[in-house]
């Protein structure tokens, strides 16, 4: 006995935004935590040490966040004009930040007055770092000067005046306590080593540097400056390798996600931007309400977090695995997979007997009508709300086998008002679709065949009929100017391509 | 009476004119000081300093009047030409720039400049009661005492580590009070400081005496108001220095910003103070001033003043000036530029009295009678004239000065209402509006030029919506051809995307996509691998115009169907001018078979229509009940499906009615 073939539901590609695995990652985080803070946000930095506070630096003050508080757990307040670039110590235990009253300020974490005042520079500090030995600090500011400081005895140890314009960000080797990197306006970038108290390498970024990044290998520094991001390799001697163009405005802020795999990018244009650090392609992209001056994320990307020029720190905290659990829970719970697999992998042994029992065929509901021959009700079930709206292709590969059939009249005919205008409303949604079309067309055709002696009877079917005109009407009309579009680009085409046809219609014409 | 005219550097410098309060002086937004008769209520004279927008007029002071004759100002007025200059009315003008003028109300003229002083902007002007000096306080923390019979300074020290923000020379003019934060009271004999009272916390804008009582006689007061400070102090100059404290407070509603009062010289007496807030409010207050009070004092009457729209608007009030006899104030009141001037009765058994009066015509009507002289001065080539940038600023200025040229040739014009004025600055902005339509589309493309190639470049979901709405065609045109080559093919590869959805928003994106083959032709042509790059889109649309045929068809099949429909419709509605029709050319006719074959048609519809009537009348009230049921639960329909096609008739036709 021939058993019952299931209708072949077709697989359409899909169209749109293809769901990748970072897309997937990425939007995993919970909705934003916004707090106001007293003006722009220019700096965010995240203690290297659990459980990983940030500081927020913003207008006068300096304000550290728990990892899940919403209030400051910490504030530095004493600060004479607008605060710059708070950040931690590699230890997590020190904070140093610049002002724009030219004073370098190192504050201890616990306590509340600065520890040591670093006086010297002649203008507002922008840049402030720790060396890797934790004992130096780098200051650059905007008088073109970047200054070396020893902590204990607060001295000033060297300053470096090569460039030429405010110095607005800096970095410091992890690896190694004598090599620092500062970007300045005057569009270079410098790599200084205080051994040898000059800079050891320029590069020239064609726009006022904005960030820094160095990579943990520090083989590779990103930049950042205008509408670019560059990445130099700064073992081949500061060679550009890649320079990206994903933005409309100027990028602000770089950071490195947290196994480096994926580089993030934020600019005044709103967007952050994810890359792909293997091939440079933005994989993800994240809109924000303004524009973006800075931006943090937690080791092991645990929280985003985004401040802005309207003075708003976003949070976005990551969903917990508990929470992603919660949702797949909330589903219907289905048997594990060794109940499917038991006993199936069993070999029988020669001698055993073996009692063949009958598979059970699942059908699907309009499997089950069609294998009945209920034709009517078949398509019935294939029109139920969820169906129509959701997976069309079912619909449409029913009415695809009821044609085959050649019962698709049948089928269609003997509706009620209801029925039909359910009908007549799955045709309005999927008619013009281009992978439904061939098989919906000639099955509205029936339609009207069937259903014309009684148009006009119910104003339910009649409005249902006059939108299906209304959109064939503009399909037409869209249609039309597609083929005059499809005219011209096959003028297109034609004048493109090399003449290869002159010489054939020479010889053409030369034989008549 | 005191009556030196104090002036509060914030708002606009207002000041009476001392004892008969003839005139206000006023210096108003557009850096012009006016000089307004407070009798006639008119302008008396309007003078422009040369450096009026770069050194804008922060204080006035008038000078003190002289003894010598009664009502010196109307003997002025009377035989102007020939009057000596020493009985000048005088009128100190403080500027931000640093620099005193000195203006003569008598030759409607420049008097001098007090110049060379002060390196920061003058905040206070005092004349000095009997002598001719002349006290100034300046942010650059300095006093300055000129003499002004030889226009130098005869003494400068620095009064405070602050700037100093107000000044008051004491009647008997031994004693000088400078403010910043601190209050001063210095000996003028000596320069030396004499008393210092602390209480302020932000920058002292109103300093006065009160009193005129000697200091060592425990009767010495004064007052004192700060800047955002709803309070009025009084201190009192106490015998044996133990003055730490205010001794009497009065609330206010907000900063007090122009003060008059009357002094008391004795006990019995009590001091009468009239103080206009930044609100617009006065406050008038009645007080005997012997010693300590604890509680704040609380104005023993308040006046508002309010507008007679149908939703009246507080009219704000400049200044106030206590009249001679108890009841009556002087009140100026509306705009800066045009102040109006009243002499008031005040109730003052009433708390809260509040005025309504109509400021627009009684603008027009005040400027209808002609003003004696104004004189706009020369500006020589060495200072500086800076035109304002707003064009609202310059429209007031310009409208003045017609008036002014106007009122010397001594036609009796009138001048433009304020509502007229608004008027025609609306009249333009229309008219600019209206001529603009040339040039807002290609400021428009230009913008969505810059803002396509944004979106693209950050692909911009939100940008790139909001361009691709427009269905203007010459917007599309031109955003297009401005669009710069490289982001051509990202473009073309939107639109590939968006194509492929609703035909509804598709049609748009086919403008667009036709506009970019057009313009870009010979750069798409010249790509190497075009076909390569066209081809998804080439694709796409091949496919999607597969169906074409058919769906034509289809389009014609069903347009037929509906158009006998709505022909059906139609006749059914018509149904008896169709019958008459018919039967009138029936009986013309000759032919038998033609006329039954025509009878039959309509007899047949009256018929039916008729059977439907029928139906109806008989259904009708089921089907009343129906109809509600529909709307509530579709399932229930089945059951009644037998009713549902005459239902359906019966709602069709109600419809075509």
């Amino acid at each position: 006995m021939a058993s019952f073939k299931p209708t072949k539901i077709q697989v359409y590609p899909k169209l749109g935004e293809k769901v990748t695995q970072d897309t997937l990652y990425w939007k995993n985080y919970k909705a934003p935590v916004q707090i106001k803070e007293f003006g722009a946000v220019t700096n965010i930095d995240f203690s290297p040490v659990a459980p990983h506070n940030y500081a927020v630096t913003a207008f006068t003050r300096i304000h550290i966040y728990g990892p899940f508080s919403q209030e400051p757990v910490k504030s530095f307040t004493r600060f004479k004009d607008t605060a710059y670039c708070g950040r931690f110590r590699s230890d997590g235990q020190l904070l140093v930040a610049g002002c724009e009253d030219s004073v370098v300020r190192l504050f201890d974490v616990s306590g509340k007055v600065a520890l040591r005042m670093f006086k010297g520079h002649t203008k507002a500090v922008r840049v402030t770092d720790f060396t890797s030995d934790r004992y130096h600090i780098l200051t650059g500011s905007d008088d073109y000067t970047c200054r070396l400081w020893d902590i204990p005895n607060s001295t000033e140890l060297t300053s470096y005046q090569e460039h030429t314009d405010y110095i607005r960000c800096g970095i410091t080797s992890k690896l190694n306590r004598d090599l620092f990197i500062t970007g300045s306006y005057d569009h270079t970038l410098k790599l200084f080593d205080a051994r040898v108290n000059k800079s050891v390498m320029t590069m020239d970024h064609g726009q006022p540097v904005e960030s820094l990044l160095l990579y943990p290998s520090e083989g590779l520094l990103v930049s950042a400056g205008g509408r670019y991001v560059k990445v130099w390799d700064l073992l081949k001697g500061g060679q550009p390798l890649v320079s990206l163009k994903n933005h409309h405005k100027t990028v602000t802020c770089l950071c490195l996600s947290s196994n480096g795999q994926r580089l993030l990018s934020a600019s005044l244009d709103r967007h952050v931007k994810v890359y792909n650090t293997t091939n440079y392609k933005v994989v993800h992209n994240f809109d924000y309400a303004a524009s973006i001056l800075s931006l943090g994320l937690a080791p092991d990307d645990e929280s985003i977090v985004v401040g802005m020029t309207n003075g708003i720190l976003s949070i976005k905290h990551r969903k917990s695995s508990e929470e992603t659990k919660e949702i797949s829970g909330q589903q219907k719970r289905r048997p594990a997979y060794r109940v499917f697999v038991k006993g199936k992998n069993y070999v029988p042994k020669q001698d055993d007997y073996l009692v063949s029992k009958p598979v059970k065929q699942h059908l699907a509901k309009y499997d089950k009508q069609l294998k009945r021959f209920n034709v009517s009700k078949a398509l019935d079930t294939a029109l139920e709300t969820w169906t129509r709206f959701r997976k069309p292709e079912i619909t449409v590969a029913v009415i695809k086998e009821l044609d085959r059939r050649g019962t698709l009249k049948n089928a269609l005919a003997g509706r009620d008002e209801r029925g039909l205008s359910q009908l007549l409303n799955f045709l309005v949604g999927n008619l013009v679709d281009p992978r439904f079309a061939p098989v919906l067309v000639p099955a509205t055709e029936m339609i009207l065949d069937i259903y014309q002696s009684v148009i006009g009877q119910s104003p339910v079917v009649d409005v249902q009929l006059q939108r299906l005109q209304d959109l064939l009407e503009r399909e037409i009309g869209y249609q039309q100017d597609l083929l005059e579009v499809l005219g011209m680009l096959d003028t297109m085409f034609t004048s493109s391509l090399p003449r290869k046809e002159v010489p054939c219609s020479e010889t053409f014409y030369r034989r008549f | 009476m005191a009556a030196d005219g104090g002036s509060s550097s914030l708002g606009l410098p207002c000041v009476f004119s001392p004892k008969s309060r003839q005139y206000l002086a006023l210096c108003a937004q557009d850096g012009r000081l006016r000089i307004w008769n407070t009798d006639s209520k008119t302008l008396h004279q309007e003078y422009v300093p040369s450096a009026h927008l770069s050194a804008t007029c922060t204080c006035i002071a008038w000078g003190p009047c002289r003894t010598v004759k009664e009502g010196p100002q109307r003997k002025k007025r009377k035989s102007e030409a020939g009057q000596p200059e020493e009985r000048a009315d005088l009128l100190a003008m403080g500027t931000a720039a640093g620099s005193v003028l000195i203006y003569s109300t008598a030759k409607g003229a420049l008097h001098c400049t007090l110049d060379g002083g002060h390196s920061g902007g003058v905040n206070s002007v005092q004349w000095h009661p009997e002598d001719s000096l002349l006290y100034s306080g300046s942010a650059d923390t300095h006093i300055i005492e000129w003499d002004l019979q030889t226009g130098k300074t005869r003494c400068k020290w620095k009064a405070d580590r602050a700037a100093v923000t107000s000044l008051c020379v004491s009647p008997d003019g031994k004693l000088l009070l400078s403010a910043g934060h601190i209050i001063k009271m210095w000996d003028l004999e000596t320069k030396e400081i004499y008393r210092k009272f602390t209480g302020h916390s932000t920058a002292v804008r109103t300093l006065r005496f009160a009193t005129t009582r000697p200091p060592d006689s425990n009767g010495l007061y004064f007052l004192s108001g700060a800047e955002h400070d709803r309070l009025l102090s009084v201190w009192q100059v106490r015998e044996d220095g133990n003055d730490k404290n205010s001794v009497v407070s009065f609330t206010l509603t907000d900063e007090p910003q122009h003060i008059d009062l009357s002094t008391s010289t004795s006990k019995e007496e009590a001091v009468r103070l009239a103080v206009v807030c930044k609100d617009g409010q006065l406050h008038l207050f009645e007080h005997f001033l012997n010693g300590p009070c604890k509680k704040p004092l609380s104005p023993s009457c308040s006046v508002q003043m309010a507008g007679t729209q149908d939703s009246p608007v507080p009219v704000p009030l400049l200044a106030a000036a206590l009249g001679t006899d108890t009841g009556t104030v002087l009140l100026a009141y509306g705009n800066h530029l045009q102040p109006v001037m009243e002499r008031v009765e005040i109730n003052t058994a009433e708390r809260h009295i509040c005025l309504t009066r109509d400021v627009q015509t009684t603008l027009s009507l005040s400027m209808e009678t002609a003003v004696s002289k104004v004189k706009t001065p020369i500006v020589n080539a060495k200072s500086r004239v800076l035109v304002p940038g707003l064009p609202g600023h310059q429209a007031p200025i310009k409208g003045t000065s017609q008036g002014s040229e106007k009122r010397k040739k001594g036609t009796d014009t009138k001048e433009m209402s304020i509502e007229e004025r608004l008027g025609e600055i609306d009249l333009s902005t229309v008219s600019s509006v209206k001529g603009a339509p040339k040039g807002t589309p290609s400021l428009q493309t230009d913008n969505f030029a810059v803002l396509l190639v944004q979106g693209l470049e950050s692909s911009d979901a939100g940008i790139l919506n909001k361009v691709f709405q427009t269905r203007k065609d010459a917007v599309i045109k031109k955003t297009v051809s401005r669009l710069p080559l490289p982001a051509v093919l990202p473009l073309v590869e939107e639109i590939t995307k968006r194509l492929q959805g609703h035909p509804f928003t598709a049609v748009l994106m086919v403008r667009w996509l036709k506009a970019v083959l057009m313009h870009h032709t010979s750069y798409l042509s010249s790509l190497p691998d075009l076909v390569t790059q066209l081809g998804v889109l080439y694709h796409m649309i091949e496919s999607r115009v597969r169906m074409f045929h058919k769906l034509t068809k289809l389009h014609g099949k069903l347009y037929l169907l509906m158009t006998q429909v709505a022909t059906s419709d139609s006749s059914n509605t018509v149904t008896d001018v169709d019958h008459t029709a018919k039967l009138v050319y029936e009986e013309e006719s000759s032919d038998e078979d033609e006329a039954s074959g025509d009878e039959g048609l309509p007899d047949d519809n009256s018929d039916n229509w008729e059977e439907e009537e029928v139906m109806e009348e008989t259904m009708e009230q089921d089907m009343e009940g129906q109809a509600d049921e529909e709307e509530e639960d579709q399932d229930s329909r089945t059951e009644s499906k037998a009713n549902g096609e005459e239902d359906m008739e019966h709602e069709n036709e109600s419809e075509e009615e």
